[in-house]
């Protein structure tokens, strides 16, 4: 698992594009967005959303500043977003080849290697934390990440497909269509 | 008297001693309240002062900071901290920055419509809805989504968070882990207690509560809690005063002690003087118990100073006892003068009895009756116990030497013109101001308590205690309506930086006429549903998702208005109510202001309200409450001085006797008040009560020196006793002088000069010695 984690660091800071589509309760088909994810080195992680809006979310010391054009910035703890903690967690761990800090943040079960396909998944041993979010799985294949999925505790599930994969984002996403994506081979 | 007889007597005064302290256990109400002690108001700004010293909200506030632990430690302490004091009857608020969307109690939600501003400018229709539901969904693909996706059915337009944001302090602190931090990374919290600021009782049973809350958090063992504010102010003040005095006290008792022990070689003695005492102390309590419901703690601190007087009369009955004589008749040749001394003392406090000023009326009472109980114990009861063989003290060798250098001193006439000059002289020259006005300068707090709450307090933004801003109408509502009618300006104000927050009520409930109005704008069920459906069209949402939001908009429809009362049951309508008093049949809004800049500004909110809306500036408030006291303080001895006069006149029947008792006296005491004032003291209420000690001390001296026996031997006892006397008096008040707490030090200072001048000034001028 070392092995793995370790191939995947890349030195900050290091941007990915990203296509996310939230399966929601309160909605009746997923909610689908795409931009780039930037890890800015630290603890600083940046999501910018380019479709359908515009906004950036920056995490930094512990706060999310969440910017929308022509709005003013919202600030919230991080430690009410679990979600976004969670996110943090495994992304700079993952990108900066932490085994350890991913180790401290989630119980990991690990299928496949570098040689093909692999996929982590990590469930998070902070209790709070796991009333949020049930688990996160990352799909990938060699020394990349393709797919994240993070299934919320209470049904809800975000599947971010990563890097190149993002430009196959169907218009119309179910989750079956995206777990083929994820485990295909490139 | 026999053996049995004198037994009888010690035992049934013991037990006399044994049933008062009974009854004032039983019936003693100490009050700690300031306002108890301080004379009645006569400004409208000093009544607000006295039902809002304690009250006002911002004077019940505590700032808490926990430090020494990591930031995330911290956070966890704090979160645990508020929410244990949440629950907890002493507080009505505990803030610590976690964002609260329970601020609103669930009960009240529907109440959202009509506390929210959002329908005075914007109809629930199917534009706005539109616009909310479209913002909603991108919150949904934001990082934000966990904090929305619970509220979003119930309350899609986000009222809570706007009432949130509303409620919100002015001026937040930074925000780390989820609770509010200091720049030096302290994990900070607000809290409020229900308890009143000044009442330092009541705080210290608040603070006593904090701190055991904190201590049975886990993980609290490696972290620091302080605490800050009025409140705890107050407390520290007592503890520290009590401390000093009790250490200073213990010290000085063991030297009184043996110094008694040294005058008098006899135990037995030492132990039967301490009776007129203890009986008077009790007596005067427990007459205090019987005339008023409770007594200020201050009046007894007072009072027991005061009644270091009476501690004379044993020892004059000791001193002047001769060699195989009954103590019962030394004291009957000595008791028409201490009878003069008692009955002019007596006299001399009714004037403050008459002063009508509560504080001052206890004193009296508590004075008077320890007196006359101390006097006419000595008199009557004493005497029958004290050993039968006692050593004359008229054969000490040492004392005739000292009697002989006494009679020997110059005495020049011009020694009280000389005096007086130099008094009026000292007293001209020295630096302005004369009084001090302000009572806690008297009992000052360390440097760095005070830099540690303006620390946080800034970062806090926590209302200012000085300043006030009352709003006045004949009901809450019109207290509310003011309150909105103000509000434009008051924003303005803030605006130029006036201040950097003021906080009004209406901030937290609307009148109800305008919650009526919001009420008339929410569309019927019906209305809402269509308008809701044409919003959603081209929406992901689930069809029905939003169905507790239309409950909710007709469950408000039909709401009767938010009252204060009916709020007042949640913790943010304890915070309100905190901000409503009811007095004399009309209401009192009071807003609470922080970090003001321009209070000539504030003050015109006042202009043309005629008292409706002013700026109560609580330290000149306080200040002036101090000069009214001390102006009764004046007038009451100035009355006292006029019977001492006549008294000491008429038991003395002669003019010029009684000149040569009052001169010495009144020109020690201004010598003392001039000396103190040149040295850059400023004279407080604290001075005065050490300066009528010293007064009450020097009357006997005079009276003493002035008495012309033609009985060298009874000469010399009489300068035994008054040296005794004074020696015990400097030092107990001596030991006093030199301590840290200028409270402490005012009265051991101006006592001890007292003392000292007038002993001096009453053997200077005392008449015959120039006779021999």
């Amino acid at each position: 698992m070392q092995v793995l984690i370790a191939a995947l660091g890349q030195p900050a800071p290091a941007h990915a594009a990203f296509a996310e589509a939230r399966f929601l309760q309160v909605l009746e088909r997923p909610l689908v967005v795409s931009g780039e994810l930037s890890w800015l080195g630290g603890d600083r992680l940046q999501r910018r959303v380019d479709h359908p809006q515009q906004e950036t979310s920056t995490i930094a010391d512990g706060e999310v500043t969440q910017q929308r054009a022509g709005k003013s910035p919202r600030r919230f703890s991080l430690k009410r977003a679990p979600q976004l903690q969670v996110l943090l967690d495994s992304f700079v761990a993952l990108l900066s080849g932490d085994a350890a800090r991913l180790q401290q943040a989630f119980e990991i079960r690990q299928s496949g290697d570098t040689a093909g396909a692999w996929t982590l998944t990590l469930v998070p041993r902070d209790a709070r934390v796991a009333k949020t979010v049930a688990s996160i799985r990352i799909d990938g294949y060699a020394k990349e990440s393709r797919c994240m999925h993070m299934q919320e505790a209470d049904g809800d599930l975000a599947v971010d497909l990563l890097g190149p994969l993002a430009a196959q984002m169907p218009a119309e996403p179910t989750r079956e269509a995206l777990q083929a994506l994820c485990q295909g081979v490139p | 008297m026999r053996r049995g007889a004198r037994a009888t007597l010690l035992i049934g005064w013991l037990l006399a001693l044994a049933g008062l302290g009974w009854m004032v256990s039983q019936r003693l109400h100490v009050s700690t309240d300031l306002r108890s002690f301080m004379p009645a108001p006569t400004t409208p700004d000093q009544r607000l002062l006295m039902e809002q010293v304690g009250e006002g909200p911002g004077s019940r506030l505590l700032l808490l900071s926990i430090s020494g632990q990591p930031d995330a430690q911290l956070a966890a302490l704090s979160q645990g901290l508020a929410a244990a004091l949440k629950n907890d009857q002493r507080y009505s608020q505990a803030l610590n920055g976690s964002f609260d969307l329970g601020a609103l109690d669930a009960s009240l939600l529907p109440y959202r419509y009509l506390l929210s501003p959002t329908l005075d400018t914007q109809p629930l229709d199917e534009a706005y809805l539109a616009d909310q539901l479209q913002q909603r969904l991108d919150d949904l693909s934001s990082p934000a989504a966990s904090l929305l996706k619970g509220l979003l059915p119930r309350d899609p337009t986000l009222e809570v968070l706007k009432l949130a944001e509303r409620w919100a302090p002015a001026k937040s602190p930074e925000l780390r882990e989820g609770v509010w931090f200091s720049p030096q990374g302290e994990a900070l919290l607000l809290v409020q207690t229900v308890a009143a600021g000044f009442d330092p009782g009541a705080q210290q049973l608040a603070i006593d509560g904090i701190r055991q809350a904190f201590h049975a958090l886990p993980g609290s063992a490696g972290a620091k809690l302080d605490l800050s504010g009025p409140g705890y102010f107050s407390v520290v003040v007592g503890a520290q005063t009590r401390h000093q005095a009790d250490w200073i006290g213990r010290v000085s008792t063991v030297g009184f002690i043996v110094l008694l022990l040294l005058a008098y070689r006899s135990f037995s003695s030492l132990l039967l003087s301490a009776l007129p005492i203890a009986s008077a102390a009790l007596a005067g309590i427990a007459a205090l118990t019987l005339a008023f419901p409770e007594v200020h703690g201050i009046t007894l601190a007072f009072g027991f100073t005061l009644l270091g007087v009476a501690q004379e009369y044993p020892i004059r009955v000791l001193s002047h006892r001769r060699a195989g004589e009954d103590a019962v008749h030394s004291v009957r040749a000595l008791w028409p003068l201490l009878l003069t001394a008692i009955a002019s003392a007596c006299i001399a406090y009714l004037a403050f009895y008459a002063s009508g000023v509560n504080g001052l009326k206890q004193l009296a009472v508590f004075t008077i009756v320890g007196l006359l109980v101390a006097g006419f114990s000595t008199r009557y009861l004493l005497p029958h116990l004290l050993p039968r063989r006692v050593r004359d003290v008229a054969d000490m060798r040492w004392l005739a030497r000292a009697r002989d250098m006494v009679d020997r001193l110059p005495r020049p006439r011009w020694i009280p013109v000389a005096v007086a000059v130099a008094v009026v002289l000292m007293l001209a020259l020295a630096p302005a101001p004369f009084w001090q006005n302000n009572l806690a300068a008297l009992t000052p707090l360390p440097q760095d308590l005070l830099q540690h709450d303006a620390r946080l307090r800034e970062a806090l933004g926590a209302p200012d205690v000085r300043y006030l801003l009352v709003l006045q109408a004949p009901t809450e509502q019109g207290v509310l309506a003011l309150s909105e009618k103000l509000q434009p300006r008051v924003d303005a104000l803030l605006a130029q930086r006036a201040a950097d927050a003021l906080e009004l009520p209406s901030r937290y409930l609307p009148t109800a006429a305008l919650q009526r109005e919001r009420q008339q704008k929410l569309p019927d069920r019906a209305t809402l549903q269509r308008a809701l459906d044409e919003a959603l069209q081209g929406l992901p949402f689930r069809a029905d998702l939003f169905q507790p939001f239309v409950d909710d908009v007709e469950a408000a429809r039909q709401l009767p208005p938010l009252t204060p009362q009916r709020y007042a049951q949640t913790p943010l309508g304890q915070r309100l109510a905190a901000m409503l008093v009811e007095r004399d049949g009309h209401w009192l809004g009071l807003g609470t202001v922080s970090g003001v800049h321009d209070v000539a500004a504030l003050q015109a909110l006042g202009e043309n309200t005629h008292g409706a809306v002013r700026l109560l500036d609580l330290k000149a408030a306080s200040e002036s409450l101090v000069v009214d006291y001390r102006t009764r303080i004046l007038q009451a001895l100035l009355v006292a001085a006029i019977l001492l006069v006549l008294t000491i006149t008429f038991a003395l029947r002669s003019l010029r006797r009684a000149w040569h008792v009052l001169a010495p006296m009144t020109l020690a005491t201004f010598l003392v008040l001039a000396v103190e004032r040149v040295a850059g003291i400023e004279i407080s209420l604290f001075h005065l009560v050490a300066l009528i000690l010293a007064g009450g001390l020097g009357l006997h001296y005079a009276l003493f020196f002035e008495r012309d026996t033609g009985d060298p031997a009874e000469q010399r006892r009489t300068l035994h006793a008054t040296l005794v006397c004074v020696l015990s008096a400097l030092l107990v008040f001596g030991m006093l002088a030199w301590a840290t707490i200028p409270v402490l030090r005012a009265i051991g200072l101006t006592v001890s000069l007292g003392v000292a001048f007038h002993f001096c000034l009453s053997i200077l001028m005392a008449p015959h010695a120039r006779q021999d």
